[in-house]
């Protein structure tokens, strides 16, 4: 009995040590608003609106006469993004299908091992990648630099490919097999089985799996900077040079000062709101889940 | 009558279709990396080698012990941290407020782009600290980027250790620390490791919360923790970006797939580690 | 295991199980000593459980006599385990579970505040339904309770696992492999092991949680000629959803039973095996013990 406060007092010692450890987490996210958000504040503060036009005129001698329109960027972020998706998305799905459905079940094993293949390969290489090869065949297919949103797209759809694939896997997995038995016992052909039994039922989880793509896809940086041609130019066409958001911060952070680097954190704060949004996004989809 | 069946037919076949697009744009991009550039990256003049700022015929001795040394650090800082996290979400938390806000911060925190932690990480440790472009800055930056991952797959392993286990200890007089540390930790190291492993291969890998915390360049490997490093991954952006060297394209390629192999090797003992000790507990012959 | 053996046989054969069990308490009784000995181990008074709203056990009062067996018997969901688990504080670590009334063990009540349940679960060792060693070696597995209170000496902890695996039943056949993994052994043997892993803690009482319903008629042989050997030394309490196991083994029994759907568990009847299943005083006693028969 003598012990006993001794190792209760110890249990409770250890108990606040393992919950300080588990609050860092929200420390960090505190910590990373915070400085983010402190760092752009004289970007904001002089800058104002221009902050949101297509005006980037950076001034390296003196930042403040510079002028740092993101809009450019940001256009740039969102045209890569939904092209990255619009390949990447049905191709995830469609291979998710496939490996779950289709696929004979002795070489599910294998395509899921590629799968975490593809997640694991560093954004570095699938860059080098499509700066060596992709981007010298678009060039020479549409006669242009070869740089630009539809390189970028094409690279991004490879990087989002292993979160909506994973993802969407498990959505169409968690599915109880009567579902699938059900359908099938009416006369169901397998296709008609999989669109109007499997994957209306499994629409949620694999919304969430695009959402959580494009998460990758709009903070993706190094793959997508070296593609995308890195001009400071609005675009709207698939093969003109642009940049987006994650790209410029890359490049220009090295050596900008003041006003300048200020509006590359502002830039940062932008891609966080927009991922923040998507968490939100992802949060609102899966409570409802629960709900219904 | 024939037409669901020739839907279906047609269906399957774009199926299989998607399916062999992703396997064959894995395929392609693993041949060609290793084709261009494993027989460089296996020499060990290029691996054991000096890097070049203007000349050609650098190697990338630094950066692989770059890479090391982060990844080494990293570990120190984020295994204990994400372990402890891990251990009181599964064992001592009640689902309530707190744990709500955690699970939140831990979600925000797997989703933010790294780029942001890089920014975070050069302003808060690099500038806000005074400790420069160094091993020690980037270790934390990444620290923090890999948290989440390494606190999910430990708290998955701790959740999957049979609950009989606890129950048995607890009924023995055990507290719930000896319970954890005894038996609950020892079944749960396979999961833990495996989590790690995959977690080495995304730290080699990394680059956007690097460049700017670490560094991208040096000339000899770095040895103190405060010393300025420049891990492969960041190495091969800076190389191919600013293409100072003439060989820049022979060193890419040589970095590239050197990285690559790196990161597969982990990708492989991780699956390897689950599946062993996985049959070994089916076989009954694991001693905690 | 029973169900199909004509009612008239296995009536005779309760009556002779209750023969041998009502003969061996007396001799049990006459070697006590009529003071401190003849009081009773474990005492509930009005106890009731509840988790989170659903109310499991009501107004529980029983007394569990030293050195015997009590079996609580009752139909499954009766909440005869949750009972149990209330005499080593196991249902704390449910969330939510709530306990009020007394549960005393030697006369001191062990739900008052500060009690330290630590000790509590060394002095009350459980056994469970399914044998759930520690994916450790049969030597660690035993030596786990030791270890816990801070035994170190080799030799001392060398002879707690040999004597403690003695007194299993279980040592002859696993002293060549005492740092083979425990999870190669049978499930018989499993359960023994964590029987002997329950006396290397030297406890004075035994909780036994259907110990038996995972093994085969063989190995649950073994375990009960175990159980009657070491009540010679301990207060063991076991539940049982087999009758016939509760007539074998025990020398008092509770009955606990659930009146209507939803409703919390009580004890209908509580008293000496041998009596209780020859003449049992409730109806409900009656109806459950030949039903179950029959």
């Amino acid at each position: 009995m003598k012990g006993s406060n001794g190792a209760g007092g110890r249990e409770r010692v250890i108990r606040f040590a393992l919950f300080a450890m588990a609050s860092i987490s929200i420390f960090s996210v505190l910590l990373i608003l915070l400085f983010i958000f402190k760092e752009s504040l004289p970007a904001i503060r002089s800058q104002g609106f221009t902050l949101l036009t297509t005006n980037w005129s950076p001034n390296v001698s003196d930042p403040s006469a510079g002028s740092y329109g993101m809009l450019a960027f940001l256009n740039g972020t969102i045209l890569t993004t939904l092209g990255g998706m619009a390949l990447g998305a049905p191709l995830g799905v469609g291979t998710a299908v496939f490996i779950i459905q289709i696929a004979p079940e002795r070489i599910e094993g294998i395509l899921r091992r590629g799968i975490e293949m593809l997640a694991g390969i560093p954004s570095v290489i699938i860059g080098w990648f499509g700066l060596t090869l992709l981007v010298p065949y678009i060039a020479r297919v549409t006669g242009t630099s070869g740089y630009g949103i539809l390189a970028a797209s094409i690279v991004l759809a490879v990087m989002v490919l292993p979160t909506v694939v994973v993802l969407s896997m498990e959505a169409l997995k968690s599915l109880p097999h009567e579902l699938e038995e059900a359908s099938l016992a009416m006369g169901a052909t397998r296709w008609q089985t999989i669109r109007h039994a499997l994957l209306p039922a499994a629409r949620r989880g694999i919304l969430v799996a695009v959402i959580l793509g494009m998460g990758r896809a709009i903070g993706e940086t190094m793959a997508v900077q070296m593609v995308v041609g890195n001009a400071r130019q609005l675009a709207f066409s698939l093969t003109e040079r642009t940049s987006t958001l994650t790209s410029r911060i890359i490049t220009d952070m090295g050596e900008s000062t003041g006003v300048f680097r200020s509006a590359l954190f502002a830039q940062g704060l932008v891609l966080l709101l927009l991922v923040m949004l998507l968490i939100l996004g992802v949060k609102l989809v899966s409570r409802d889940k629960k709900v219904k | 009558m024939m037409k669901p069946k020739t839907a279906d037919r047609i269906a399957t076949i774009v199926f299989w279709l998607l399916g062999g697009i992703t396997v064959g744009v894995l395929l392609f991009i693993i041949l060609q990396i290793f084709g261009r550039g494993l027989l460089t990256a296996l020499n060990p003049k290029f691996l054991l080698g000096k890097p070049e700022a203007m000349k050609e015929g650098g190697g990338i001795f630094p950066m692989i012990i770059s890479s090391l040394y982060l990844t080494g650090l990293t570990l120190l800082i984020a295994l204990p941290v994400s372990l402890g996290a891990a251990i009181y979400l599964a064992e001592y938390s009640r689902e309530g407020r707190v744990t709500g806000a955690i699970r939140f911060c831990v979600d925000s925190l797997a989703g933010l782009p790294s780029i942001v932690f890089g920014i975070f990480g050069m302003t808060l440790f690099v500038i806000y600290f005074g400790w420069g472009y160094s091993l020690i800055a980037g270790a934390f930056t990444c620290a923090i980027l890999n948290l989440p991952t390494l606190m999910r797959s430990s708290e998955e392993s701790i959740r999957s250790v049979p609950g009989t286990y606890r129950e048995a200890s607890f009924s023995l007089g055990a507290t719930r620390w000896t319970t954890v540390r005894q038996v609950v930790l020892p079944s749960a190291t396979p999961g833990i490791l495996a989590g790690t492993m995959l977690t080495i291969g995304r730290i080699l890998g990394e680059s956007a919360a690097i460049v700017y915390t670490a560094g991208l360049f040096v000339r000899k490997a770095p040895t103190s923790p405060m010393d300025t490093a420049a891990p492969l991954a960041s190495y091969i952006w800076y190389a191919q970006t600013e293409a100072l060297i003439p060989d820049f394209r022979r060193v890419v390629d040589g970095g590239a797939a050197f990285l690559l192999l790196l990161v597969l090797l982990m990708n492989f003992l991780a699956r390897r580690l689950a599946r062993y000790y996985q049959r070994k507990k089916l076989a009954g012959g694991a001693d905690g | 295991m029973v169900d199909e053996t004509p009612i008239d046989d296995t009536k005779t054969r309760i009556s002779e199980y209750s023969r041998r069990c009502a003969d061996s308490f007396t001799r049990e009784t006459r070697m006590e000593e009529p003071t401190k000995e003849s009081e009773p181990r474990i005492t509930t008074d009005s106890l009731s459980m509840s988790y989170g709203e659903f109310k499991a056990l009501e107004d529980i009062t029983v007394q569990v006599p030293r050195r015997s067996i009590t079996a609580i018997i009752g139909p499954s969901g009766c909440g005869k385990s949750s009972l149990l688990r209330c005499f080593n504080r196991m249902n704390d670590l449910v969330e939510g579970c709530r306990v009020t009334g007394e549960v005393k063990l030697d006369g001191e009540d062990i739900y008052a505040p500060g009690y330290d349940v630590i000790q509590l679960r060394r002095t009350v060792g459980m056994v469970f339904q399914r044998p759930n060693p520690f994916p450790k070696t049969v030597y660690d597995n035993v030596a786990y309770g030791p270890r816990l209170s801070g035994v170190k000496d080799k030799e001392r902890l060398n002879r707690v696992v040999e004597e403690s695996l003695k007194k299993a039943a279980l040592w002859e056949e696993v002293k060549g492999k005492l740092k083979g993994s425990a999870m190669n052994l049978s499930g018989g043997q499993q359960q023994r092991l964590c029987i002997a892993r329950v006396l290397a803690v030297e406890p004075e009482v035994i909780l036994l949680d259907e110990p038996c319903s995972a093994l085969d008629p063989v190995a649950t042989q073994r375990v009960e000629d175990l159980l009657a050997e070491l009540k010679e030394r301990y207060t063991m309490v076991i539940v049982t959803h087999n009758m016939q196991q509760a007539a074998r083994v025990s020398d008092f029994t509770a009955f606990v039973m659930i009146e209507n759907q939803g409703e919390p568990g009580k004890v209908v009847e509580f008293g000496d095996t041998n009596h209780m299943f020859t003449n049992p005083v409730d109806e409900r006693t009656e109806r459950y013990i030949t039903g179950r028969f029959g």
